[in-house]
């Protein structure tokens, strides 16, 4: 398990972020997803075998979002 | 919702369903007209609560709010194509049933909130003490507004604290109950959405908190809910409609319209305060004009003859007359208070500096003894709101 966060800085609210973390039910290998509007990111717990960033990333983008790898 | 996921949605019953919900609406309107005995501070109060609805708050819920109606009306579409495509077998057409959920999601959500503003109603009864913690949280409530108004023109990160951000497993528990498919999920989920209130919802539960009555809630979050639920039907069906662009407008509007709100809300808390800093307070001092205002024609005029200890002050549905009494220096003197058939908030008359309060008869006169004050000083008075305002100038 890896633990990421990308940042989301177009959210307008916290049903973004509920939005977002929709994506633990969605995506294949996700453990956990923990979303902020207030910080304007996403946690993500996932398995590295199964999820790359770069799917991670569309997923996002499919919900609407722009993801970007924080440091 | 994808497009063809739209068109599902029989048009014929959304319109049907918005012109009951606007019918109501009216009636909403017309019956404070008719009702000559009814308090129309109350009633002002609720159209207000109303408008703020079909203005802002639909909009605005729907940001929020719309992602679990999304979610059940997806499930719901769903489950009618995979009829559907059974059905093709026998060559028995299957209507869809989309308006059907957004109808139990809205009346679950109406239901919900109009309870909730009871429980802040009643909640708010032990906190309405005094005019002082009105004055408060009249003022807490309109920074709150104005904060999220800020929030939504993306002015500073830190307003984004402004939104509150539901504890996750309640909207993990939310997410996962949007999967059902049955007539029970969308009537489930409307009632939840009392998890998730955006921000006019959540200044407009500030404001229940604030009546301090299980009733005046109640009926408060009643008729916002109502306002916002004929935008969140006609909206929730067009959506896929609205590009980003016009969809940003529609925030942009909101927030404007919550600003403005919110800075009416801190007026009122400042005038309850008595401060000179409250807009009212300050434009009477650079309009003088204003203090002229003459009283109605049916109602006494008020007195202030050299050497009279007394002062007159009429008591009307739509605020003090006139707003600027002149009364001497350094001389106690006694203020009447007429009221003639005046039901409006005006009735609960408020000298903060005196720390007098008073729920005036809607006929007859009260005495408040005023005393001596130095020259140059002024005493504001106010209804309990904040919204009907005057003062008394010692010269």
């Amino acid at each position: 398990m890896i633990k990421k966060t990308f940042k989301i800085p177009d959210m307008t609210c916290s049903a973004c972020a509920m939005k977002l973390e929709s994506l633990e039910d969605d995506l294949d290998g996700v453990k956990e997803i923990n979303a902020s509007y207030h910080r304007l990111e996403m946690v993500i717990e996932y398995e590295e075998a199964k999820l790359t960033d770069e799917q991670i990333i569309a997923a996002v983008k499919k919900k609407g979002y722009n993801a970007v790898l924080a440091n | 919702m994808s497009k063809q996921q739209n068109k599902s949605i029989n048009p014929v019953f959304i319109v049907t369903l918005g012109v009951v919900f606007i019918a109501i609406a009216f009636m909403l309107f017309a019956f404070p007209l008719n009702a000559q005995s009814a308090d129309t501070g109350t009633w002002s109060q609720l159209v207000v609560a109303f408008i703020t609805g079909i203005t802002t708050g639909g909009l605005s819920c729907l940001a929020v709010q719309g992602g679990l109606l999304a979610s059940s009306l997806a499930n719901q579409i769903e489950q009618d194509y995979v009829e559907q495509a059974a059905n093709k077998k026998q060559k028995t057409p299957v209507r869809t049933n989309s308006a059907f959920p957004i109808f139990l999601f809205l009346v679950a959500k109406l239901v919900a909130y109009t309870l909730l503003g009871a429980l802040l109603g009643w909640l708010g009864s032990f906190l309405t003490l005094s005019p002082m913690t009105r004055a408060m949280l009249l003022i807490a409530i309109g920074i709150f507004m104005i904060g999220n108004a800020l929030r939504m023109f993306n002015v500073h990160p830190i307003f984004r604290y402004f939104s509150v951000e539901p504890p996750k497993f309640i909207t993990r528990y939310i997410r996962r109950t949007a999967k059902g498919t049955d007539t029970a999920t969308p009537l489930f989920l409307g009632a939840l959405t009392v998890f998730i209130p955006c921000g006019v919802t959540q200044a407009m539960m500030a404001t229940a908190l604030g009546t301090g009555s299980v009733a005046m809630g109640a009926a408060l979050m009643f008729a916002f809910i109502l306002g916002t639920s004929p935008v969140f039907f006609i909206v929730a069906y067009l959506t896929t409609e609205l590009g980003s662009r016009l969809e940003k407008f529609f925030m942009r509007f909101v927030a404007v319209v919550l600003l403005i709100l919110g800075f009416v809300t801190l007026d009122g808390g400042l005038n309850v305060l008595g401060s000179p800093l409250s807009f009212q307070n300050l434009t009477r001092s650079w309009l003088p004009s204003q203090s002229e205002t003459a009283p109605s024609a049916e109602s006494p005029q008020p007195s202030a003859p050299e050497g009279s200890s007394e002062l007159i002050l009429n008591v009307e549905d739509n605020g003090y007359f006139p707003s600027t009494l002149k009364a001497p220096a350094d001389k106690a003197f006694t203020l009447n208070l007429v009221t003639n058939q005046t039901y409006s908030c005006a009735r609960d008359f408020v000298i903060p500096a005196l720390d007098y309060y008073e729920l005036l008869p809607d006929t007859g006169t009260v005495q408040v003894n005023i005393p001596a004050q130095e020259k140059g000083s002024t005493l504001f008075f106010t209804c309990s709101m904040g919204m009907y305002t005057g003062q008394i100038v010692f010269e």
